[in-house]
């Protein structure tokens, strides 16, 4: 009876220890994955953010304007040539 | 001795059969007491020196030994906070700071690497293999090869595999808009540590605060997990700046063609809002660019609008007489005899460049007269004058939060003599920065109240501070709009569409105390008269191309600017002859 008992106890503390080392094991790993997720997330900031100087270097006004004039041949709009419609005007 | 031995090797049978230890005749033995308790004594001692080992080892230097252990596995790992962008008015990246690498080596370790290597990595750093071997040839434990290395450089050096080379990580600022923003936004040093204008001005808030982790990491250099909770990093704030990108690109390349066309020494401009008080545009030339700040000097770093002064002259006179109707001397049509275009006060003498004979109140404004100008002043108390220049902004510092901007200087009303109250009327004996005759402006172009002045964007209605009727400033208006048109000192300022109104100002320049041919050129003026939304100031340093007035030099430019701006806010024109504006020339286009 009692060698029972304690052989079942055993047991039970064989099998607590095996599932201890395994939940540490499965901690440590997941830790790892959001380490590596969060270094990931840092990663596409820093790439955003180069995207967006990038961004503002291309739409400079200057670049804007002198590529319109060269490549697409436009000018400037003066009002001289603007004709302006007045709403409800006969 | 022999005695011990004979019986222990007789005795050692019987042992082995069972004897209790007891009944052991070893036991029976008589040893001399001394050498008994000099065997207890040595075993006592050791047993004193574990005990005193122990309480060495877990009581007193228990700290010393768990920070040994913990410096072999557990790591503080920097988080370092990112700094605040910088944007204009429509949210476009004015100011960012990007990782990068600096590239640090120890020297001592270096020295056994091969020639090959050592020359590939100076070519990839871009400097000689002298240049590398001087860097390298240091007592020093640690030195800087070279700082804010683009990211995909280093790697390559990373790659190449010497020993006792490194990286590490750090920040490096990115003005995408360069030159033309160059003297507001300012530029951080290689700590990313602002230096000049808002970079400067905006330090604490735009720099941020790094945090850390405590860490223990494997043997692979894994994070296994935190010791204790992170201390995030604090990003530093972005800073929304009251600027116009496009409005600033359109002031920056008209006052650089400008410039370039006038041979002139330097140019400033400035073009605020009205109803707002914001600077929506500030350039000044020569100007660098916050890339490339490799041959940097005093005068392109110069933020001439706001930290030189001049005196304004001519741009003056608007005040003078805003008092004169205010206090009720006379009114726009009152007239003023200006012949024979010269007057002497005490020693000296003033005059016009023409004769105008007699002149009324508005057209004193609209051809520029010194002597009408001064006779109104003449009637004035010194310190009503003051008064007037003191509360548009002259000769106080601006409250704008920007480093370096000047006060100028108006002299305290007590020393005034008479001849320099008439000169003062017209701009003479007092100096301020471009920015300040701006704003003295807001006066006109509001009804009668002026406003601060603001860099950064703001959403709230800006409180007015009254400083002449509603009346006094509908009629200067109208007064400015004349000097500003076909008859007036500035006609080039005219822009089809849209009606403006301004002052042209010609100023000697002082050197060594004296007046000598070398002029400043401005021109201040708001559009669109029927409802004023920028004020628009332009400053050119020694235009030196035969032409030096201000209403050849700084007008033309402040009608272009004011045309391009107000199409790019898409204000309505408001000229009220006709809705339709016929070509000035015929239409050139390829379609």
């Amino acid at each position: 009876m009692n060698a029972r008992v304690t052989s079942v106890l055993a047991l039970a503390l064989v099998a607590s220890a095996l599932f201890l080392v395994n939940a540490q094991y499965q901690a440590r790993r997941l830790f790892i994955e959001l380490e590596r997720a969060q270094a990931q997330k840092r990663q596409l900031e820093i790439e955003w953010e180069q995207l967006r100087v990038e961004q503002s270097r291309l739409g400079q006004p200057g670049r804007i304007e002198t590529n319109a004039k060269r490549d697409l041949n436009m000018a400037a709009v003066t009002p001289a040539r603007t004709q302006y419609l007045t709403l409800g005007a006969k | 001795m022999k005695r011990l031995a004979s019986m222990s090797s007789g005795q050692r049978v019987a042992a082995a059969k069972g004897m209790p230890f007891s009944n052991s005749p070893v036991l029976t033995a008589k040893l001399s007491t001394g050498r008994s308790r000099f065997v207890l004594f040595v075993m006592f001692a050791a047993l004193l020196a574990l005990a005193g080992r122990a309480i060495w080892l877990q009581g007193l230097s228990k700290d010393f030994l768990q920070k040994q252990g913990e410096s072999r596995y557990v790591r503080t790992l920097e988080l370092p906070a990112t700094r605040g962008k910088i944007m204009d008015r429509n949210g476009h990246v004015l100011a960012s700071s990007l990782p990068v690498k600096a590239v640090w080596a120890i020297p001592e370790d270096v020295k056994d690497a091969p020639e090959a290597k050592l020359l590939e990595l100076a070519k990839l750093l871009g400097m000689s293999k002298r240049e590398l071997d001087k860097k390298l040839d240091s007592d020093k434990g640690f030195v800087y090869l070279k700082r804010q290395v683009e990211n995909d450089v280093a790697d390559a050096v990373v790659k190449l595999g010497i020993d006792g080379i490194q990286t590490r990580k750090e920040y490096k600022r990115y003005y995408p808009e360069g030159a033309a923003m160059a003297h507001v936004v300012g530029f951080t040093n290689v700590e990313d540590v602002g230096q000049e204008s808002m970079e400067l001005a905006h330090q604490k808030t735009l720099a941020g605060v790094a945090g850390n982790r405590r860490v223990i990491k494997d043997r692979l250099g894994h994070i296994v997990e935190d010791v204790r909770a992170i201390r995030e990093p604090q990003d530093g704030k972005d800073l929304t700046l009251s600027l116009d990108s496009k409005i600033q690109h359109i002031a920056f390349t008209q006052l650089k063609e400008a410039m370039d066309a006038h041979k002139a020494k330097a140019a400033g401009i400035v073009v605020l809002d009205i109803k707002t008080g914001e600077v929506l545009a500030l350039a000044n030339l020569p100007t660098y660019n916050p890339n490339d700040r490799g041959a940097l000097t005093g005068a392109q770093l110069r933020n001439r609008v706001l930290t030189d002064t001049f005196e304004p002259g001519s741009v003056m006179k608007p005040f003078t007489v805003a008092l004169a109707l205010e206090r009720g001397f006379v009114k726009p049509e009152t007239h003023i005899q200006t012949a024979p275009g010269k007057m002497t006060i005490g020693t000296a003498t003033i005059g016009d460049s023409h004769a105008h004979g007699v002149l009324t109140v508005e057209q004193v404004i609209e051809k520029s007269s010194n002597i009408g100008t001064a006779k109104m002043a003449l009637q004035m108390q010194p310190q009503e004058m003051w008064e007037m220049f003191t509360s548009v902004g002259f000769g106080q510092q601006p409250k704008i939060g920007f480093p370096g901007a000047v006060a100028g200087r108006v002299r305290p009303y007590a020393s005034w003599r008479p001849i320099e109250q008439a000169t003062m009327s017209y701009g003479h004996g007092i100096s301020a920065s471009l920015l300040q005759v701006a704003q003295s402006y807001m006066i006109f172009a509001r009804n009668g109240d002026t406003v601060p002045l603001s860099f950064q964007k703001t959403s709230a209605k800006p409180i007015g501070q009254r400083v002449i009727s509603e009346k006094t400033a509908r009629a200067m208006r109208k007064m400015m709009e004349m000097a500003a048109g076909p008859g007036g000192t500035a006609p080039k300022a005219q822009v089809p569409g849209y009606r403006v109104a301004g002052k042209t100002g010609t100023a000697h320049k002082l050197a060594g105390g004296k007046y000598v041919n070398k002029y400043i050129a401005s021109f201040v003026g708001f559009a669109p008269v029927s409802e004023p939304r920028l004020i628009i100031a332009v400053m050119v340093d020694e235009p030196s191309n035969g032409k030096h007035f201000g209403g050849d030099v700084a007008a033309p430019i402040f009608a272009t600017v004011t045309a391009n701006a107000l199409r790019a806010l898409n204000v309505a024109p408001d000229t009220t002859k006709t809705n339709i504006v016929i070509p000035a020339q015929g239409l050139k286009e390829s379609i």
